[in-house]
């Protein structure tokens, strides 16, 4: 068997709350400057005593990235995706001739969930016949991987895949998969998700999003002994993978190395919830690691898709400490604190926290869980780390990991 | 290209218009009867076409064996209804502790998410109680059959609308040829719902009459819904436990035309482009395909531009390669169209018949291909035919299946 080639990111591009790329993000996760908005209940949709709040990226200026005229066409997921996919390739360097047999892979957990709402309103209140044909191409949940395909002429493999919060690495592993089979050269992998006030609702119904403090204000204060829920987010992030060997021979400067990826499934975890028993999940890590010729003693970095809710974060703090076992933990970064819980904002992230990219305080954060035993960081300076472990354990039993690299320039 | 593991199918499970197993939509496909007519159970009142190929209600065979029945989607039950089926037939044994799932879909628990939503508007009557919204992700299905059988190993659903099903069993390929995985179970499910009936209407691409693939007087096509699940392993991990394979899973290629978002490529250059990949994944010549089971929707536009892909690929022969679409019996599973069109490919070779359309209407001047009509044709068992999908957005599909000649193996 031929050594897998090794593979690269070399572009990034994000939209999150805090703006339109990957600096004002770097910016955000380094100050922990949490940017929240209030969610429009003027719909009817929300409970008396819902949440009010969401971590929400409409307002980002798409305009450098997207011409008004494409972006007019598209829902939010879309015009984001490809926004975040236009900033990726120009860091790459790559011509849009290279990109034609790019694979696009592309997570999301709902969605268009507006173009969608937007569709049933119609049909419900106005009969089948108002349905607009517009809104019911946008309102697949593949739109913005076609989207992004369609903007750079994209023609290799195109996927979206929906699997919760472990959607951003199962496609980090399926971009790197359409390289090594060889079936692409290039892939764009990203993750999108809309919050609108009909998803925000609904998550409030399931109990899932942070409750007020005294002060009125919802924190989502991942790992600690308070957390209540998290915050909905929203916004896109789109890398380039390529091999190491083909962005050295064009003299692109490769930023993050992916060394391996793992994916599990806990199938005694409740629809909508976690297990109350790690063991499953753990064992599982702990083998993906091994079977890759990772040694957690090596890994030096966690980004986590910590976020404030309660069984959730229990499942993956007690999954980390038992693969480190009687080793105290690595530096933890919990980035959903500031993004919300998007998937986007935790695949930008990684990437940045693998380059180094500094992190503030995780937010909230200020009462240690005693079962869990994870104090995230707290904000101090961090030498550049040598391996990241990056986690996302979803609700309803899904599980996907990642060791992320830096790469020597 | 070479591959170091070679899969092959062990087990086959369906449920659609024509009934809850694979043996219902075998004979179902081979009558040459469109069971596309108006539902029982869906309303249609106020779109402007009222036909579906819905699936009838569940024998008791059936729900006995699933416990958790009363807390399942409709998509979920189909999907764990046909992977029950797909795993009796494979007679592994039921723990599968190690096993992975790939799962296609394109709405999930949309119908019952149409219901709380309803409810909400006070458009229907009663209380919008959260749980109608717990199987509601599109991932719910193939997460409900994970679950079912305790599945431990990567679990992943790709909802790349009509191709997602076909994308699904071509990610499971490559995981089994990876050697992650030793046994998968593959497949995709859907169920009919407003949003995308309402959909497709105000597209103005459904038929008033059940959809007639590559004929003149199409007009477009007709929804459906149901599940196809397969189990896939490694030959290796098959011989091991002495089963006898049902066909083999050669090959999967996928592209995209990056080109609309509802229209195909009017030349079918991604559609190709798909079909070659999976022919070169498959490390066979396009000479050794024997028949195609066709996207064949129904609509003007995917007709023609699948055709034309079909003389791109297969030149002169194009025209004598027998082509059929179960779509004409069954209507379009959408996300699960790809992963039952590969059931019935293997239903095909198993039985050693090309699956025909119901004999209605001319078959289109434009379209030079051998349209399998009204009666079925004889294939060698050792066929090799071609699945295909094409969606939304230009994503495309195809797989390479090839019959398996019993007795080799064991």
């Amino acid at each position: 068997m031929t050594p897998r080639p090794s593979v690269v990111v070399t572009g990034i591009g994000v939209v999150s709350a805090a703006g339109c790329g990957a600096a004002p993000f770097a910016e955000a996760l380094a100050s922990s400057d949490l940017v929240r908005s209030s969610v429009d209940r003027s719909a009817g949709y929300h409970r008396e005593n819902s949440s009010r709040t969401a971590v929400l990226s409409g307002g980002a200026d798409l305009s450098e990235w997207i011409s008004p005229s494409k972006a007019r066409r598209m829902g939010q997921p879309s015009k984001q995706a490809v926004a975040a996919a236009n900033m990726a390739v120009a860091q790459s360097g790559l011509e849009s001739n290279d990109l034609d047999r790019a694979a696009v892979v592309v997570a999301t957990s709902y969605g268009a969930a507006d173009v969608t709402e937007n569709i049933l309103r119609q049909a419900m209140l106005e009969g089948p016949d108002a349905v607009s044909p517009a809104l019911f191409t946008e309102s697949v949940a593949n739109a913005p991987a076609a989207q992004v395909a369609i903007a750079l002429k994209a023609r290799g493999p195109n996927l979206t895949i929906v699997q919760r919060q472990a959607g951003p690495l199962i496609a980090l592993a399926q971009g790197v998969s359409a390289i090594v089979s060889g079936k692409s050269s290039i892939a764009l992998v990203g993750a999108v998700d809309e919050v609108n006030p009909l998803l925000h609702s609904i998550l409030d119904r399931f109990r899932a999003l942070a409750r007020p403090d005294d002060d009125g204000i919802e924190t989502a204060r991942p790992f600690d002994h308070r957390r209540s829920g998290f915050l909905a987010g929203d916004g896109a992030a789109v890398i380039v993978l390529e091999t190491e060997d083909a962005a050295r021979g064009r003299g692109a400067r490769p930023l993050v190395r992916v060394r391996m990826t793992g994916r599990a499934f806990d199938p005694f975890a409740p629809r909508t919830g976690w297990s109350h028993d790690h063991d499953l999940l753990s064992e599982s890590l702990r083998k993906s690691l091994f079977t890759n010729g990772v040694d957690t003693i090596d890994i030096d970095r966690l980004v986590t898709g910590g976020c404030g809710i309660g069984p959730g974060d229990r499942i993956e703090a007690l999954v980390l400490r038992s693969l480190f076992g009687d080793a105290p933990l690595p530096p933890v970064l919990a980035p959903k604190g500031v993004t919300g819980e998007s998937g986007g904002g935790f695949l930008g992230a990684a990437v940045l926290a693998t380059t180094g990219s500094p992190f503030g305080p995780t937010p909230g954060f200020t009462h240690e869980d005693p079962e869990l035993g994870v104090i995230p960081h707290d904000g101090h300076s961090l030498p550049d780390p040598t391996a990241v472990l990056a986690t996302g354990f979803a609700a309803g039993g899904a599980a996907a990991w990642a060791v992320l690299e830096p790469v020597e320039p | 290209m070479t591959h170091d593991s070679r899969v092959v199918i062990t087990g086959i499970g369906s449920v659609s218009a024509c009934g809850w197993t694979a043996s219902d939509l075998h004979r179902g496909l081979l009558s040459g009867v469109s069971a596309i007519t108006h539902p029982k159970n869906f309303d249609t009142s106020g779109q402007k076409t009222s036909v579906v190929g819905e699936v009838p209600p569940a024998p008791e065979t059936v729900t006995q064996k699933i416990p958790e029945w009363a807390s399942l989607s409709k998509s979920d039950r189909f999907a764990v209804a046909a992977a029950i089926e797909a795993v009796e037939q494979s007679r592994l044994s039921t723990d599968l502790w190690a096993a992975g799932l790939f799962f296609g879909g394109s709405t999930g628990g949309m119908f019952e998410c149409e219901e709380f939503f309803g409810r909400l508007l006070k458009t229907r009557s009663g209380h919008p109680g959260i749980r109608l919204q717990a199987s509601q992700q599109i991932n719910s299905p193939g997460d409900a059959v994970a679950r079912h059988f305790k599945l431990t190993g990567p679990v992943q659903t790709v909802s790349s609308a009509c191709a997602s099903g076909t994308l699904a069993l071509g990610m499971a390929l490559d995981e089994l040829r990876s050697g992650q995985c030793d046994v998968v179970l593959a497949g995709g499910s859907d169920s009919l719902c407003l949003l995308t009936f309402s959909g497709f209407n105000s597209l103005r691409s459904v038929d008033s009459r059940p959809c007639r693939p590559f004929r003149a007087d199409r007009q477009g096509l007709s929804v459906g819904e149901g599940a196809g699940v397969m189990v896939l392993e490694t030959l290796e991990h098959a011989r091991g436990r002495g089963a006898v394979p049902l066909a083999e899973l050669l090959g999967a290629g996928a592209s995209c035309d990056a080109n609309h978002m509802t229209a195909p490529h009017p030349d079918g250059m991604g559609a190709a482009a798909a079909i070659q990949s999976a022919i070169i994944d498959a490390c066979i010549s396009a000479d050794q395909v024997d028949f195609i089971n066709a996207h064949g929707t129904g609509t003007l536009q995917n007709d023609i531009s699948e055709c034309r892909a079909l003389h791109e690929v297969f030149g002169l022969r194009a025209a004598s390669l027998p082509v059929t679409s179960n779509k004409a019996t069954i209507g379009h599973l959408l996300g699960s169209a790809g992963a039952i069109e590969a059931v019935s490919t293997v239903l095909c070779l198993i039985h050693g018949v090309i699956h025909p359309m119901p004999d209605e209407g001319d078959v289109d001047g434009q379209m030079e291909l051998d349209i399998v009509l009204g009666a079925s044709r004889p294939i060698a068992p050792e066929s090799v035919a071609i699945s295909s999908s094409f969606a939304f957005g230009g994503a495309n599909a195809a797989l390479v299946i090839a019959g398996w000649k019993r007795g080799t193996v064991g």
